[in-house]
C-alpha cells in the first residue's frame, strides 16, 4: 500500500475488499477474476517467507479435501472439488497440507525451496508397504 | 422557594413520595425538584429526600437545605436522629407517630417549641393499602396543613401520578390520603 | 415490526436518568448493549422497560461487562446501526479500552456517562473523575448541568456524532445523583418532532453493505498508526465545533432552547468569574446574581462542551476578566486540574491579564454550598484588588482538616 498522508484515504483504519461494487456474492466468481483492492492481501505475496515448498502429485490424490481444509492461508488451490496446485503467491511453506494428506504415498511433500519439481516429481517415494 | 426534608427508611417510599408531589405542583406552573440521598443504602437504612418547589426556575443544586416543612414518615426516625437539624425557627414538622403530639415531645425534647403535627401513616397505610408504605398518607397530611391545594385536586392528580399500578391499590391510596387529612392534628 | 409511540406531556417531571433514557426511546435507536451501574442504572433499566412495553423496535443486549457492553455498542455501530448505552465510574474504567477502539474505528456511538467517583475509597456519588478518565479518549463530551439538559444534549449528540464529516462517538455527561436522581420539571418534545431532528441513520462504511465489503478494525503498526491518529485529531479539531454549532442552532429553531459550548452568564462586564461544570454551574449562577446584588461584579462560565476542548471560545469569554477560579470536581493525581491547564492553556501567549487559581471540590459527592461559593467570590475579587493571585494557585473547598494548598 502506498505510504499516503494522513489526509489521503478513508477514515476508521476501515479497508475495502474491493475496487468498485460487488454486484453477487464473490464466492461465484474464480479469484483470479475478483476485483481486489491493493489493500486485500490477495495482492500481497508472501512467498519469499518460504524455506520449504508442498510439491503436487496428482497421480496419487484423492481429492479429499483435507489439504484445501487445513491450509492456514487458503493457498490451496481447488476447482470442482478437484486440488489443481498450490497458489505460490500465499503459500508460506508450513508443510500442514503434506501433515494432513491421508494417501500412500503422499500426494504433497515438502523439498526445499530451490529444488526441481520435474525431478522430484519423477523420484517420487513408493508406496510404504508397512503402513 | 419552598423547601421540604423528608426523613424516611430505603423502600418506605419517600423518593416517590417526593417525585410524586413534584409531578403534581409542576402542573400548577411551579418550577420543582426532588431529590434524596441515599448513596448505597440498604432498605431500611434511615435515609433523606427533598423537595423545593418555585415560581421561578430552581437553580441550586446545594444538598444543604434549611426546610420549611420536615415529613417524618418513618415513626423511629424522629427519636433516633435528629429530625430538627437546619432547622428553622418557622419550620413545620409533620411526623407520624402512634403518639400524640405532646407525648411524642416528652420522648424528643428538641422538638419543644417547635410546630409539630402528628398522624399515624404507618397504620393508615397498613388499614388502606395493606402495606407499611407510609408516603401518600403523609402527603394528604401536608396538604391540610399547608393548604396548598384543596384536597380533591389533590387526589386527582395523584390518581394520575399512581396511574400505573392497578386500581385496587390507587383507590386504596385515595382512602388513605383523605383519612390523612383528615386525622392530622 | 410495530412499536408504539408514547404520549409525553409538555412538562414532564423527571430525573436525569430518565429524561436519558426517554430521549433513546425516541431517537429509535438499533442496538443498545448495556451492563447497569449506579447512578446510571435507570437509564438501561427505564430503556429495557421501554423494550418490553414495546415502545422500542431495536435490540436490546444484555452482556457481562461493560467492555463487553461497549464491545457490543462497536460491533453493531459498524455493522451500520444507531447505537448507545450509560454507564458510570468503576464501569466506564473498565470501557475505557474500548473507547478508544471506538473513536479510532471512527464510529457514532452515544454514550450516556453518569458521572461518579472513582475508588478506592469506594463512593457511588457524583464527582467528575470519570469524564477525566476518558477525556483523552477521542471521544467528543458534551455536559449537562440539569435533566432537562440530559434530555437535550441526547438529541443533540446524536446528530454530531453520526454526521459523515464527524463520524466521532460522543459522550453525554451529567451528575450522578444530583442530576441522574433529581427530578424537575422537563420540556418535551413529542416523538416524531424528536425523531425527525435526529433523522433516519446514515450509514457509512458499513459491514452489512455486502456490494461494498469492508474489514474494520485493522492493525496498523508504525507505518500508518500516527497518520489514522493524525487524521482523527484533524477532524475533532476543524469539523466538530463547527457542526456542533450547526446542530445547537437547529436545535434552538426546534425547541427555543439555545445552547453554546461555553454557557456565559453574566460575564459581559464580569470583573470576577467561576468556571465550572454540571450542577456547580447552575449553583454558581444563583450565587453570582446574589454578589451582583451586593455590589461584585460576578460572572459564571459553564462548559457545555468538555471534548473538542473550547480554546477560543473559552479564551474569548474570559481574556478580560480580572480574577478567574477553575473548579475541577475531580483528584488532580499529582498536576494542576483539567479545567485549570485548559483555561491556562487558553489565555498563554496572549494579551490577557486574567489572574488564574485553580480549586479542588465535590469529591465523592461532597456537597458544594453557596457558602463555598460566596467565599470564593470574594476571594477572586480580593485577587482582582490587589493585581495578583494572593493564595497558592490549587486550594481544595470543602475538605475537613488542615488548610491544602499547593502551586
Amino acid at each position: 500500500m502506498a505510504n499516503k498522508g494522513w489526509d489521503e484515504f478513508e477514515i476508521g483504519a476501515m479497508l475495502r475488499s474491493f475496487d468498485g461494487k460487488v454486484d453477487e456474492c464473490s464466492a461465484f466468481t474464480p479469484q483470479r477474476d475478483r476485483n481486489y483492492s491493493e489493500n486485500n492481501s490477495h495482492v500481497a505475496s508472501v512467498a519469499d517467507w518460504r524455506l520449504i515448498k508442498p510439491v503436487f502429485n496428482k497421480d496419487y490424490c484423492i481429492d479429499c479435501q483435507f489439504c484445501w481444509v487445513y491450509c492456514p492461508d487458503v493457498s490451496i488451490i481447488s476447482r470442482d472439488k478437484k486440488l489443481i496446485g498450490v497458489d505460490m503467491d500465499h503459500c508460506k511453506g508450513c508443510g500442514i497440507c503434506v501433515e494432513v494428506c491421508p494417501t500412500n504415498p503422499k500426494s504433497l511433500l515438502m523439498f526445499p525451496e530451490q529444488a526441481d519439481e520435474e525431478t522430484e516429481l519423477a523420484n517420487w517415494p513408493a508406496k510404504d508397504e508397512e503402513k | 422557594m419552598l423547601e421540604i426534608r423528608w426523613h424516611s427508611r430505603a423502600g418506605q417510599g419517600a423518593v416517590t413520595g417526593a417525585k410524586g408531589l413534584a409531578d403534581v405542583i409542576s402542573t400548577t406552573g411551579k418550577h420543582v425538584q426532588a431529590f434524596a440521598f441515599y448513596g448505597s443504602a440498604k432498605r431500611g437504612a434511615a435515609m433523606t429526600a427533598y423537595n423545593r418547589v418555585d415560581d421561578k426556575v430552581i437553580m441550586n443544586h446545594e444538598k444543604y437545605m434549611e426546610p420549611d416543612f420536615v415529613f417524618v414518615i418513618d415513626p423511629a426516625l424522629a427519636i433516633t436522629t435528629d429530625i430538627t437539624i437546619n432547622g428553622k425557627d418557622t419550620t413545620k414538622y409533620i411526623i407520624t407517630t402512634h403518639l400524640s403530639t405532646e407525648e411524642l415531645i416528652k420522648i424528643q425534647p428538641k422538638l419543644e417549641g417547635k410546630e409539630v403535627y402528628t398522624l399515624d401513616c404507618i397504620t393508615i397505610a397498613n388499614e388502606t393499602i395493606g402495606r407499611a408504605i407510609p408516603n401518600t398518607p403523609m402527603l394528604g397530611a401536608f396538604m391540610k396543613i399547608s393548604g396548598m391545594y384543596d384536597i380533591e385536586f389533590f387526589k386527582e392528580s395523584m390518581q394520575r401520578v399512581l396511574a400505573k399500578l392497578p386500581q385496587k391499590i390507587v383507590d386504596a391510596n385515595m382512602v388513605a390520603i383523605q383519612r390523612a387529612y383528615d386525622e392530622v392534628k | 415490526m410495530a412499536f408504539d409511540k408514547m404520549e409525553l406531556r409538555d412538562i414532564e417531571v423527571w430525573d436525569g436518568n430518565h429524561a436519558a433514557a426517554q430521549a433513546m426511546r425516541q431517537c429509535q435507536i438499533d442496538v443498545v448493549s448495556a451492563y447497569p451501574i449506579t447512578p446510571s442504572t435507570p437509564i438501561v433499566e427505564g430503556y429495557a422497560k421501554f423494550k418490553s412495553d414495546n415502545y422500542v423496535e431495536g435490540e436490546f443486549v444484555m452482556v457481562e461487562s461493560e467492555h463487553a457492553a461497549m464491545s457490543g455498542c462497536i460491533g453493531a455501530a459498524a455493522a451500520g446501526g444507531r447505537v448507545a448505552t450509560a454507564t458510570s465510574s468503576q464501569g466506564l474504567a473498565l470501557m475505557v479500552e474500548t473507547l478508544y477502539q471506538a473513536s479510532g474505528m471512527r464510529l457514532p456511538i452515544v454514550l450516556n456517562i453518569v458521572n461518579r467517583a472513582l475508588a478506592a475509597p469506594l463512593n457511588v456519588n457524583g464527582d467528575h473523575s470519570d469524564m477525566y478518565l476518558c477525556r483523552d479518549s477521542g471521544w467528543i463530551q458534551f455536559d449537562a448541568f440539569s435533566p432537562q439538559e440530559a434530555y437535550d444534549l441526547n438529541f443533540i449528540a446524536f446528530k454530531v456524532s453520526e454526521d459523515h464529516d464527524v463520524r466521532l462517538p460522543a459522550i453525554v455527561n451529567q451528575d450522578g445523583f444530583i442530576t441522574s436522581h433529581t427530578a424537575q420539571g422537563v420540556y418535551t418534545m413529542a416523538d416524531d418532532d424528536a425523531y425527525n431532528f435526529v433523522g433516519e441513520y446514515k450509514p457509512m462504511n458499513d459491514m452489512l453493505d455486502f456490494e461494498n465489503p469492508v474489514t474494520h478494525g485493522v492493525q496498523t503498526e508504525e507505518d500508518w498508526h500516527f497518520e489514522h491518529k493524525a487524521r482523527q485529531h484533524n477532524d475533532m479539531m476543524t469539523k466538530v465545533s463547527p457542526k456542533i454549532e450547526e446542530v445547537f442552532s437547529d436545535f434552538e429553531k426546534l425547541t427555543g432552547r439555545k445552547y453554546n459550548q461555553v454557557e456565559c452568564y453574566d460575564m459581559d462586564d464580569a470583573d470576577v468569574a467561576v468556571v465550572c461544570m454540571g450542577t456547580s454551574v447552575e449553583t454558581a449562577r444563583e450565587v453570582a446574581t446574589e454578589m451582583r446584588a451586593k455590589g461584585l461584579k460576578a460572572g459564571v462560565v459553564g462548559l457545555r462542551v468538555v471534548r473538542p476542548f473550547p480554546f477560543a471560545e473559552i479564551g474569548n469569554a474570559l481574556k478580560d476578566i480580572k480574577a478567574v477560579a477553575a473548579l475541577d470536581r475531580s483528584a488532580p493525581g499529582g498536576a494542576a486540574g483539567m479545567l485549570f491547564n485548559e483555561i491556562a492553556g487558553s489565555l498563554f501567549n496572549t494579551d490577557s491579564k486574567m489572574l488564574l487559581s485553580g480549586y479542588i471540590y465535590g469529591l465523592g459527592g461532597r456537597d458544594l454550598l453557596k457558602s463555598h461559593l460566596v467565599d470564593l467570590f470574594n476571594e477572586l475579587q480580593a485577587n482582582a484588588d490587589a493585581g495578583k493571585v494572593l493564595t497558592q494557585q490549587q486550594q481544595f473547598i470543602g475538605v475537613r482538616g488542615p488548610k491544602l494548598a499547593y502551586l
